[in-house]
């Protein structure tokens, strides 16, 4: 009697193809299969394939690969490659600290040049200011024309 | 000196200190498993010939990875592995590609006599082999041919015996149809 609701997985089957089950999981699959003609069909099938393969022909490959392989690794003087050691914390930090404090000292450098320069430029800004106050619209003596000229001749 | 019947181990272990004749002695052990697979998962006798070689020198280079615990057989037929699928990607063959309908390998029985009396079915098989899915033709070829268990292929193919299990059901499966479809 069959009852493909209940069958088991192919990969069951073809576990127990391979004998790879074992106990109690093994006798109720026999049991299942033994009334179920799609899984005992299946099993046949997959049971029939084993069987083909045994009767592949072998095949060879008609070298000696020993003595091959042996004058390629002696010719090329190949070696088993070995694992490289990890160098101690301190080695491997050491050789960059000069370059690291170069770079640092270079940051420092610029960044003190840039703010010295941005300085000059604001002390270089004020007398300009103060010149362009004479050619505006209004005279010169009529108003006080910005409040850096009353500052600057103390007014 | 070992005996030449002495366990791969041991071989191992004076290659791995840099007895090329421990090695040669170990190539000799597998070099037929190791051709025979690459010309199945290949198609082709010159790339299995080139191609057992490197697999050789890799692992002569690789010697000092390995671990006691590792057989040296499912160790080397990953390497091996690993060699035909970088050649079947490098093919363009990896996927839906089918190889040539015949092998142009030399049997250890060339006589017309043993040819003439090979079956119908394993024809079939072998043509059918030739149009799986690579991760389906290696886990068969393992399994079928090599007769590794499935904890072995499991360690050839980085892969968990559940894995293996389902893997192989399918490709039989796969395997299966495939012989259905070209019919008798």
């Amino acid at each position: 009697m069959s009852d493909a609701g209940k069958c088991p997985k192919t990969e069951a089957l073809s576990a127990l193809v391979d004998d790879e089950l074992v106990g109690s999981v093994r006798h109720a699959l026999d049991a299942h299969v033994a009334g179920c003609a799609i899984c005992a069909s299946l099993l046949a099938e997959l049971r029939q394939l084993r069987t083909t393969f045994t009767a592949l022909p072998d095949v060879a490959p008609g070298v000696d690969f020993a003595s091959l392989v042996d004058r390629r690794i002696a010719a090329a003087a190949v070696v088993p490659k070995t694992e490289p050691k990890l160098r101690p914390q301190s080695w491997y930090w050491w050789p960059v600290a000069p370059a690291a404090f170069g770079g640092v000292l270079s940051l420092s450098v610029g960044a003190y040049l840039g703010s010295a320069l941005m300085l000059g430029t604001q002390v270089a800004e004020q007398p300009a200011a103060l010149q362009m106050a004479a050619f505006t619209a209004i005279p010169p003596g009529a108003l006080c024309p910005g409040l850096q000229v009353c500052n600057a001749t103390g007014r | 000196m070992l005996a030449s019947d002495g366990r791969d181990e041991d071989w191992v272990r004076c290659a791995q200190a840099g007895d090329r004749k421990a090695f040669s002695e170990l190539v000799r052990r597998h070099q037929d498993h190791v051709y025979r697979y690459l010309l199945r998962m290949l198609g082709s006798h010159d790339d299995a010939l080139e191609l057992t070689q490197d697999a050789f020198v890799k692992a002569w280079q690789a010697l000092p990875q390995w671990q006691p615990e590792a057989q040296f057989r499912t160790w080397l037929f990953r390497i091996a592995n690993n060699a035909a699928l970088d050649a079947l990607r490098r093919r363009k063959l990896v996927e839906f590609v089918p190889l040539e309908d015949s092998f142009d390998a030399p049997s250890s029985e060339p006589d017309p006599e043993h040819q003439a009396q090979a079956t119908q079915e394993v024809r079939q098989l072998e043509a059918s082999l030739k149009k799986l899915r690579p991760e389906h033709r290696e886990i068969l070829l393992l399994r079928e041919v090599e007769e590794m268990s499935y904890e072995e292929i499991g360690r050839v193919l980085s892969l968990s015996e559940g894995t293996v299990k389902s893997r192989l059901a399918r490709a039989r499966v796969a395997l299966i149809e495939i012989h259905a479809r070209s019919g008798p």
